[in-house]
This record gives C-alpha cells, sequence and structure tokens, in this order.
C-alpha cells in the first residue's frame, strides 16, 4: 500500500461519520406491520417449551417477515446450518448474534467452556489487545485463561461455585466471564435461543446489554475468517452480554438478573 | 456491524443523512424479500451493499440534486487514541483538508471508488457490488483516481 493509500484508509477512520440510526427498529416495525399481530406466551423449561404459540399461518408470516433481522446483522445467516427455518426475532451487540428461533438444534452433548490457554491475570494484561475488565463483586477469579486466537485476544475468569454464585449446570461454575474485542470480531459470539428464553434488552450504566434468562440456550463463539460447525454449540444458561466501549463482556451462570447487574456494574 | 456499513455506503452517494436512512432502510425490506434467492455461503455483505446502492442511486436519481460538500474530519478524539499512533502521524490538519477537497473535486464514478475501497475500507468485491460495476472497474477507476490525486497533490507519481 502507497503513503496515499494509507493516509486515505487513516483519513477514513478520522472522518466525522454521522451516527448510525437504529435501522433495526423502523424495520422491524415495518415488517410486523405487514405480517400482523402474534400472541405467544413463554413456557419454562424443562418440559413445556413454547406455552400457546400463534396459529400457523401467522407464525409463518411472521417468521418470514422477521428474518429480515437477521438480514441487520448478517453473520450468522450465512453460518449456521439450518437457518432458513424460522427464525422469530434477532438482537445484536458488537461481538454478538441472538437470535430467537422457533425450531432449536439438536442439544450437543455437554461440554466444557472451550477457554484457550491458562494464564494468570497479570500475564493476561500484557498479553491481550485491551484492558481487561473484572468484576470486583465476584472477587478474585479462580483460573484465567487467554485465547490468542481471535484478533485482540479473548479473556477467559472462571469463578469457582461460592455464596451468591450458585453452580451453574452448563459450566460448572459459579461464574465464567469472557471478553473480547467486539468491533474488530462483530459476529464472533452467536447464541440461539428458544421461545422459552427470556431475552431481554437494556442499558447498565448506559452501556447497551442484552440478558438471557429461564430456558438455556444455545452458544457458539466463531473463530474469524471460519464457518460456524454444529459441533461447537454449547449449552449455555443465564448469559448477561455487554458492551463496554470496543469490548463484549459475557457474563454466564445461575444467578439471577439483580446479581447479574450487580456484576456487571462491577467490572472495572 | 452491517447496519453501520449499510449506511455509510448510502450516505456516501446520497450525501443526505435523511436520504441515507431512508436508502437502507428501504434496502433492508427488499433485502427481507430477496433472501429466498441468496445463496446461502455466498459472501453476505457484498450482496447486502449492492441493494444498498441500488437505492441509495434511485434516491439520488429521483432528488435530482447534488448535495455540497458533506466530508468532514471529527472534531474529538477518542480516549485510547490519547497518543497518535504511527498511522494518524501519517496525517496532520493541512494534509487532511488537502485529501478531503480532492477527493471532493474527482468525477463522481472515481470518487465514489475511493471512498468505498478506503474511506469505508470495503474489499474490491464489495466495491464492484456496490457500485454495480466489474471488479476489473473498481480496479482501474481506483488507480486512475489514486493518479489523478497525486496530480492535484503535487506528488510523483511512483514508478
Amino acid at each position: 500500500m502507497s503513503d496515499l493509500e494509507r493516509q486515505l484508509t487513516q483519513l477514513g477512520r478520522e472522518l466525522d461519520w454521522p451516527e448510525t440510526p437504529d435501522l433495526g427498529a423502523r424495520v422491524s416495525g415495518r415488517l410486523r406491520d405487514s405480517a400482523g399481530p402474534v400472541r405467544r406466551r413463554p413456557g419454562r423449561w424443562p418440559g413445556r417449551l413454547g406455552g400457546l404459540l400463534p396459529p400457523a399461518g401467522l407464525r409463518r408470516s411472521l417468521a418470514l417477515a422477521v428474518v429480515a433481522l437477521l438480514v441487520l446483522a448478517g453473520g450468522v445467516f450465512a453460518a449456521v446450518p439450518g437457518v432458513r427455518d424460522a427464525v422469530l426475532e434477532f438482537f445484536g451487540l458488537q461481538g454478538a448474534t441472538i437470535e430467537r428461533r422457533e425450531q432449536l438444534p439438536k442439544a450437543p452433548p455437554p461440554r466444557p467452556p472451550d477457554v484457550g490457554g491458562r494464564t494468570t491475570l497479570a500475564a493476561a494484561r500484557e498479553a491481550l489487545g485491551f484492558d481487561p475488565l473484572v468484576p470486583g463483586a465476584a472477587g478474585r477469579p479462580d483460573r484465567v485463561f487467554v485465547d490468542r486466537s481471535v484478533p485482540g485476544g479473548r479473556l477467559s475468569l472462571e469463578y469457582r461455585p461460592r455464596p451468591g454464585l450458585p453452580e451453574a449446570r452448563s459450566t460448572g461454575l459459579g461464574l465464567l466471564v469472557d471478553e473480547f474485542r467486539g468491533d474488530v470480531n462483530p459476529d464472533y459470539a452467536g447464541k440461539i435461543a428458544g421461545q422459552a428464553t427470556h431475552v431481554e434488552r437494556l442499558r447498565i450504566d448506559g452501556y447497551r446489554a442484552i440478558w438471557l434468562e429461564d430456558a438455556p440456550h444455545f452458544f457458539f463463539y466463531r473463530a474469524p475468517g471460519e464457518q460456524f460447525r454444529e459441533e461447537q454449540l454449547r449449552i449455555a444458561q443465564n448469559v448477561l452480554l455487554l458492551e463496554r466501549g470496543n469490548l463484549l463482556v459475557r457474563l454466564e451462570g445461575a444467578f439471577d438478573r439483580a446479581r447479574a447487574l450487580e456484576l456487571a456494574r462491577s467490572l472495572r | 456491524m452491517h447496519q453501520r456499513i449499510a449506511f455509510r455506503t448510502a450516505w456516501m452517494i446520497t450525501r443526505s443523512e435523511a436520504d441515507a436512512e431512508e436508502a437502507a432502510q428501504d434496502a433492508f425490506v427488499k433485502a427481507q424479500a430477496a433472501l429466498p434467492r441468496f445463496r446461502e455461503g455466498a459472501p453476505f455483505r457484498p450482496w447486502l451493499l449492492a441493494i444498498v446502492a441500488n437505492e441509495a442511486r434511485n434516491r439520488v436519481r429521483s432528488a435530482g440534486r447534488r448535495a455540497g460538500l458533506v466530508l468532514r474530519v471529527a472534531e474529538e478524539r477518542r480516549p485510547d487514541d490519547a497518543v497518535p499512533s504511527p498511522e494518524a502521524a501519517l496525517l496532520d490538519s493541512e494534509r487532511r483538508e488537502q485529501l478531503l477537497d480532492a477527493i471532493e473535486r474527482l468525477p463522481d464514478p472515481a470518487r465514489e471508488a475511493i471512498a468505498c475501497r478506503y474511506l469505508l475500507e470495503l474489499s474490491e468485491e464489495e466495491t464492484a457490488a456496490a457500485l454495480d460495476c466489474p471488479r476489473g472497474t473498481v480496479k482501474s477507476r481506483v488507480s486512475r483516481a489514486l493518479e489523478r490525486l497525486r496530480a492535484e497533490l503535487g506528488e510523483e507519481v511512483e514508478a
């Protein structure tokens, strides 16, 4: 690349770009208006997924309409097999995509989280392309890992079960914290939720967040440049996803929403 | 994610935030209708950007006007840019203004090619999709645009 080309690229990064409006809300509004109203009651897991569903005809048209939300995020559509199955809702953050589907993929066998190489917090600070955030309200992490295969690195902090952090079936841990650069890895974390999972968008101290609760959902990391592979799916329990600057922070455990907010607010 | 690049691509073509927002929204609605024809496994962004750019161009045609200069440099730096990077040091404010002026004076096809490849950092394939032309045409437009910019900025052409 010549100097001029480098300067042009740098210029693009310094331009006063207009703020991107929230296209998702408007587009999904337009599509929902054309699809018609739907009544949906979430059930409780296990055993009673879905609860009352709308009539099949309405469900199909709503599903088709809301598939467009995948377009707004894009990446998962091309990667996840069977994605032309009905997607009911879609959520996204910088670094993560979440789909709510009518049909879930087959449940994978239980597997431990894939966390990278074991290290210390001090060494992780050197190895990562970002300043790690640690939830003070959880105490000291028991184990620290860094996965260098992700651009900027991915940090994982494991906390054994303790008072205030009960054991999660999905991980065997009290708390699992993952962090990575969401800005350079836009579709890295993927989640697929069924209708019984409660998915809530919220803001915590001004930062965008998504809370998933009640029914375990599927979760995968997609390494940069790779297609999704179904064996990468893992069941995840309650999860709070949080944008902090250019980081995506993921908190997973059996804790409730109030505890999740407390943990998120204690990130330093 | 895709919302941002779609909106910015539309804005580069329409030069109007309101038109860009409408164009991007229309594009997403049209993309939804076209999804059954999308080849699974094909790269997604070029496909989406082609639809976005088409909607943006439709708006420009129906508006029938060319808006004024829109490219400006952001005033504030982000906190993690407190120490200028080597890349940032390439550009002092005078050079920035020179580049912006020179880009604006390029003919539309050349300006759009430079904007897509460098300012938006789209790949050649994505640029070709957005500009609705073959990749070879993107290459030649970019190459001629760079020559012209170098001539305007008084630089020696690379051997």
